[in-house]
């Protein structure tokens, strides 16, 4: 095992961490308001989709990431709908909209399968352009992977030192004690579903236009629900979703190297791995008293005038 | 109350916008008027194929088409192709659906169903009797998994021909084809034998399954008949599709300092695009397209070229001389075909490449010939053998050489 695998996971482990981290950041926004977004998935696969259409279509890649963001924040806007505004049940909206997802994506997608784009440019991370080029084009990175950490900070700093944060917590919390003092639940629950939609549009740009530079259907491979995974296993904290995303990306990428390592392990164990880790985190978590878990998740608002 | 017959109203909505974009797409038939000008003379595209495909009936004798088209009256076959995935993949299915136009290039009185996207079974019997209401005459399956479905559909309309890709079963009414991919890939691994300079070649897979490991081990075999001390270094992604898995696999393999990648996952682009933007050679499959990918660290790759073969069959189920065949068919019978060379491959690899791939051509070699020992060193073929066809689709150990476990 040599020096360039072991940073090549922790390369991988950004790269493809960071399209699962802000789908993540936008899941604890949807969940600190009281909703549980199920229909990410079908959100990214419509937000990648649509993003790279785009940038074939401009030749920019910049506008395809703006429009990923766009379309993710308006594609949420169904779910918004259903579960805000039609009261509906929160679980199976998501569920619907997923698999409404998968169709739309596939449409949108159909003629730009394998099509090439114009890659976002890759900025050296400091100190490393002079490494011989195997190291260094492991760090590399695009700019969206620079902007992910900032918009955790922002994210948390949003949650927890704005007004705006804490009357979205409170709607997550209570929604009936946010409306009497004087919040609009849900006004607030759609602000957190635009965000968050547009947060995980963004995490699918990054998948598709700046990282693999291709469509294909379900190309996201549940990348979706891992978040809804994530932001439990960092107990609705942006910073700690930080911590998870490199942890399941990084355990992905660390399996592929015990593969390409020639570990004679079978390599249908080795997939698992990411996952028993997920799990093994979950019983860890479990264990704890404190549940940081918004107190009414789930709950359908009915409203403040009885 | 009102909310609940909502959020049923919605669900119904949703899915009923779902089931319409998940429909196959079939296409409109394309139904062009036989041109009246040049109504024969298809003669010299269709002969070319017909010296070598047949591989289990040697007595076949030439066959040439005669008057293919009859003028003045509808299409004189229509024929429903059917393919798991979407047609534009770069991959196999691209590939599939190029060498299934070719038949109406060569055969203008034909006319085509295209339906793509049809990845599993029930949705392939729907399709195929769709198509057969459409008055189908001959129906081409490309993906693995349609076998069944066409078999019972062929026991039910003994008058429509079906031609399967890749399967083995045959009937009054059901042959199958295929090309024989893996002598093209130890032609492919003479080529990354040659070019590698780490000695370390990477392969990533969607599952380790019985072909995947026979194209592993014939790129393998093919590397070391040139290079003693190659190694193949392998990594599954365990999804045909899943590009953020593909790339990580390729940079993976890029780490443990492996030089020349190649991949078998259904679209070439994500690994093939990788491996470029770290300044490792890639080696393509499936469809010759997925040059555009790399543009300098191109080696070379194969694609199914099958148009001629199939133009081939059509012609037999026109003029009624069809017969159920098992037919494989390689590179040297135009079934495949080599892309060009990269630029930066030198001219003393490509002419050592063009010589194996003539003797392929020839028949002079053949890859899995004895003795051929395993990763721990048991005799897998033995001395004087060879590796029989069938037996390469349940392939489940790797030959010395290859880094990694099958299973």
């Amino acid at each position: 095992m040599s020096l360039l695998a072991i940073l090549g996971v922790l390369s991988s482990a950004i790269f493809s961490g960071t399209s699962l981290l802000y789908t993540t950041l936008g899941e604890t926004l949807h969940q600190r308001a009281g909703i549980v977004n199920l229909g990410l998935e079908g959100i990214m696969l419509i937000s990648a989709a649509t993003g790279y259409r785009v940038a074939v279509e401009t030749g920019n890649p910049y506008i395809g990431i703006l429009v990923a963001m766009i379309v993710g924040g308006l594609t949420n806007m169904i779910i918004g709908f259903l579960v805000v505004t039609r009261k509906a049940n929160q679980l199976a909206s998501g569920l619907a909209t997923m698999f409404f997802g998968f169709g739309l994506s596939a449409l949108i997608g159909r003629d730009y399968v394998g099509v090439r784009i114009t890659p976002l440019p890759r900025i050296p991370f400091p100190g490393t352009a002079n490494l011989p080029l195997l190291f260094a084009s492991l760090f590399r990175f695009d700019f969206l992977i620079y902007l992910v950490i900032p918009v955790a900070v922002l994210i948390w700093w949003l949650l927890f030192r704005t007004r705006w944060g804490l009357g979205l917590r409170a709607v997550g919390e209570n929604a009936d004690t946010a409306f009497a003092s004087g919040r609009n639940p849900f006004w607030i629950k759609y602000q957190a579903l635009g965000i968050g939609g547009m947060l995980a549009g963004l995490g699918a740009a990054h998948l598709s236009i700046a990282y693999t530079m291709n469509w294909s259907q379900f190309m996201t491979g549940g990348r979706g629900f891992i978040a809804v995974a994530l932001v439990i296993f960092s107990k609705w904290h942006p910073l700690r979703a930080i911590g998870g995303a490199l942890l399941f990306s990084g355990a992905v990428a660390f399996q592929l190297m015990l593969q390409s390592s020639g570990v004679r392990v079978s390599p249908f164990l080795l997939d698992t791995i990411p996952y028993l880790i997920t799990l093994l985190v979950l019983i860890i978590w479990g264990g704890t008293r404190k549940h940081a878990a918004p107190a009414s998740l789930g709950r359908v608002y009915q409203g403040g005038q009885q | 109350m009102k909310s609940k017959i909502f959020l049923i109203l919605a669900i119904l909505i949703t899915s009923a916008l779902l089931v319409t974009a998940c429909q196959p797409a079939v296409e409109e038939p394309v139904v062009e008027e036989p041109v009246v000008e040049e109504p024969v003379v298809e003669e010299p595209d269709v002969e070319e194929p017909v010296e070598e495909p047949v591989v289990e009936e040697p007595e076949e004798e030439e066959v040439v088409v005669e008057e293919p088209v009859e003028e003045d009256e509808g299409p004189c076959l229509i024929i429903g192709a059917l393919h798991g995935g979407p047609i534009t993949d770069a991959g196999y299915n691209q590939a599939m659906h190029e060498s299934v136009m070719t038949i109406k290039e060569n055969i203008p009185c034909v006319e085509i169903i295209v339906a793509e996207n049809v990845p599993e079974e029930a949705g392939a019997t729907s399709t195929m009797v769709n198509m057969i209401q459409q008055g189908a005459g001959m129906i081409i399956a490309t993906a693995f998994n349609h076998q069944y479905p066409a078999i019972e559909l062929a026991e039910q309309n003994p008058d429509v021909i079906f031609q399967h890709a890749g399967g083995w079963e045959l009937r009054d009414n059901f042959g199958n084809f295929f090309t024989e991919p893996p002598d093209t890939w130890y032609m492919m691994g003479v080529a990354a034998g040659l070019m590698t300079e780490t000695n370390k070649l990477g392969f990533v897979g969607a599952f380790p399954l019985g072909w995947t490991n026979t194209f592993i081990n014939s790129f393998t075999l093919g590397a070391q008949s040139v290079n003693e001390s190659v190694e193949t270094i392998v990594a599954f992604t365990f999804d045909w599709g899943d590009s953020a898995k593909e790339a990580d696999a390729t940079n993976s393999l890029i780490n443990q300092g492996v030089d020349v990648i190649t991949m078998h996952v259904d679209s070439p682009a994500t690994v093939i695009s990788t491996a470029e933007s770290r300044g490792a050679y890639s080696i393509g499959f499936q469809n010759l397209a997925a040059q555009d990918y790399a543009p300098e660290y191109w080696i070379s790759g194969i694609g199914h070229t099958l148009g001629g073969t199939l133009t081939w069959l059509t012609s037999n189920v026109i003029d009624g001389t069809w017969e159920p065949i098992f037919l494989r068919c390689g590179i040297g019978a135009g079934c495949m075909a080599m892309a060009p060379f990269g630029p930066n491959v030198p001219q003393e690899v490509q002419d050592q490449v063009l010589e194996v791939k003539d003797a392929i051509v020839d028949g002079e070699l053949t890859v899995f010939a004895g003795p051929i020992f395993d990763q721990e060193g048991t005799e897998r073929v033995a001395e004087g053998e060879e590796l029989p066809v069938a037996m390469m689709g349940s392939v489940d150990w790797y030959v010395q050489g290859v880094i990694g476990s099958p299973q």
